[in-house]
């Protein structure tokens, strides 16, 4: 049996009464690119906020149903959102650097609210470690004291990615973290993703059934809050099961 | 037939002339009536504490030092307290009160800025100043009458700081006002970003005032020049004491509420009314100094971070 990075079990999604994640049940194995594809407006950014609890910003959004992260549901009782936010990372769909911290503190940021670093050469070490990681290093390591303002928004994005690894996630979920990108930043970006899954599971939120074939390993098809059909990638544009990823693989939908 | 063209600039125009023109004058009365006082005492008028008022003009002799500390002074306590008190009230209405609650104590900050500020001095007279003196001036100068800023003995209780703590009661909803809507303003996926990081209510709410200081600051400086300007309320707490002192118990002056006390009969003395000129012209100085300082603070920020 394969080992989960995360699983649904009939994950309702509400604002208000209106029902917009409708009864998901998925499974995301470890170490891979599991892409999360469907047209704008079906629900992607709200369930891929389901897997941290960032719905909960939302005093409209309920969740219902169960989110396993590594086997554990991160909707018992007993469970601490912020512990769970500790674990899985979170990419924006706009690049979101906090503009008055430095690059040095925005990749800080992380280990110092959760105390993650004993001493301050360690949290060198960590922002370095993160900044390579996210292929930073070289364009900003001489201008860790700068703040973002100058960086283009690649390398933004990058920054971000960088803040997210910073704290060691389990998982990354990352929503359509090109969409507000130019193509090279975008390239970039794509590339990172091959060398992070070695180590991390990436959830990518994408509108574009390109970009989910071109980097995942598995495909998740959503369309008005339900999935329709999830399979490996390659199996999913080749051979769709179900009609409407058909029409949507082939753009003839949204 | 075409029809003529008028220039927005050429309306507009005349009505930044007029209002930069009676700055400009208002400025050159004060200057003009302080000038017999500049002659007769020089700098001292601003450097000494000294009050002697006769009916023979040569022994007459002014210095207002006391008024221009109590003006600071008492706005620096009033900022001290505004603070806390705004970061606290906009982080609370934005962030923790329910929606209908949130309306309601938007409208009570905006009515509490608008009150009449004498409506304020009295309250101060009869509940502030009494409460302030039973339970902090009285046990701060018992314990810690050593310090000098306790050690003045609170006997009527109108002081330096039931000036400084009126003032910043009545500043806050200005500093809110501003404070509060910028930190709404602050786009949602910043708080995202942060709680996604696993950051407390508390650590967020911090990292997200980092965000808006220069928000901050405005706030600061307009609480400050609505503090230093304040007549009314200060002139009813604050004593009218010619007592230069760093005793936070201890009764003094500010430059408005000099004016507002000593103006009434000042046309009896030859040199009053100069004087209390010249003591004007200070608070135009500080609030260009004040309002200068504020905009470098925002240049430099600017000059860093792009939000
Ligand atoms: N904060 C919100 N309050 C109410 N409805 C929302 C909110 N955010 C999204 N929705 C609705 O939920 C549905 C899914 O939105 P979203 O998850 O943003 O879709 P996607 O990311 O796939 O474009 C949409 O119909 C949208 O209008
Ligand atoms: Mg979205």
């Amino acid at each position: 049996m394969i080992e989960l990075a995360l699983e649904t079990r009939d994950l309702k999604v509400y604002y208000g009464n209106n029902m917009v994640i409708k009864g998901v049940n998925l499974k995301v194995p470890k170490n891979v690119v599991f892409a999360l594809m469907g047209p704008s407006g079906c629900g992607k950014s709200t369930m891929l906020r389901a897997f941290n609890r960032l719905l909960e910003l939302n005093s409209e959004a309920r969740v219902e149903g169960e989110v396993r992260i590594l086997g554990r549901n991160i909707y018992a009782p007993n469970v601490d959102p912020i512990e769970v936010r500790r674990e899985v990372g979170m990419v924006f769909q706009y690049p979101n650097p906090f503009p008055h911290l430095t690059i040095y503190d925005n990749v800080a940021i992380g280990l110092k609210l959760n105390g993650l670093v004993r001493s301050k050469e360690e949290l060198d070490k960590r922002v370095e470690w993160a900044l390579k990681k996210a292929a930073l290093w070289d364009e900003v390591k001489d201008r860790l004291d700068d703040y973002p303002s100058n960086l283009s928004g690649g390398q933004r994005q990058r920054l971000v990615i960088a803040r997210a690894l910073a704290m060691k996630p389990k998982i990354l979920l990352m929503d359509e973290p090109t969409a507000n990108i130019d193509p090279v930043g975008t390239k970039k970006i794509e590339e990172l993703l091959f060398e992070l899954k070695k180590k991390y599971t990436i959830i990518l939120v994408t509108h574009s059934p390109a970009q989910a074939a071109r980097v995942s390993d598995y495909v998740a098809f959503l369309y008005l809050g339900e999935l329709i059909e999830l399979g490996p990638t390659r199996k999913v544009f080749e051979n769709p099961e179900h009609e409407l990823t058909e029409q949507y693989v082939t753009g003839v939908l949204g | 037939m075409k029809r003529r063209q008028i220039n927005l600039r050429h309306i507009l125009m005349p009505f930044v002339v007029f209002v930069f023109a009676l700055f400009v004058l208002m400025l050159a009365v004060y200057v003009y009536n302080s000038m017999p006082i500049f002659h007769r005492e020089g700098l001292d008028i601003y450097l000494k504490n000294m009050w002697k008022a006769a009916e023979e003009p040569s022994k007459e002799h002014y210095g207002v030092l006391v008024a221009i500390w109590g003006s600071i002074y008492t706005s620096v306590i009033a900022i001290l307290i505004t603070l806390p008190l705004s970061l606290a009230y906009s982080v609370f209405v934005i962030d923790y009160a329910p929606k209908r609650v949130k309306e309601w104590l938007i409208i009570l900050s905006d009515v509490m800025a608008g009150l009449p500020t004498i409506i304020y001095g009295i309250w101060g007279v009869f509940v502030l100043v009494p409460l302030l003196k039973k339970i902090v001036m009285q046990p701060l100068h018992n314990y810690l009458s050593f310090l000098p800023m306790c050690s003045y003995p609170p006997i009527t209780g109108f002081s330096y700081l039931s000036a400084g703590v009126l003032l910043g009661i009545m500043v806050a909803p200005f500093a809110s006002a501003i404070i509060r809507e910028a930190y709404q303003m602050i786009p949602f996926t910043y708080r995202e970003a942060i709680y996604s990081l696993g950051a407390t209510r508390l650590e967020a709410t911090k990292i997200l005032l980092g965000y808006i200081k220069p928000a901050i600051y405005s706030g600061i400086i307009l609480a400050f020049g609505r503090a230093i300007g304040e007549t009314t309320a200060v002139s009813l707490v604050i004593g009218n004491t010619f007592n230069l002192s760093l005793a936070l118990f201890a009764p003094g002056y500010t430059i408005s509420s000099l004016i507002a006390n000593q103006f009434g009969n000042a046309f009896i003395y030859e040199y009053m009314t100069s004087a209390l000129f010249a003591a004007g012209l200070v608070l135009f100085a500080i609030g260009l100094v004040v309002n200068l300082a504020g905009i470098y603070l925002l240049r430099r920020w600017e000059a860093n971070v792009r939000l």
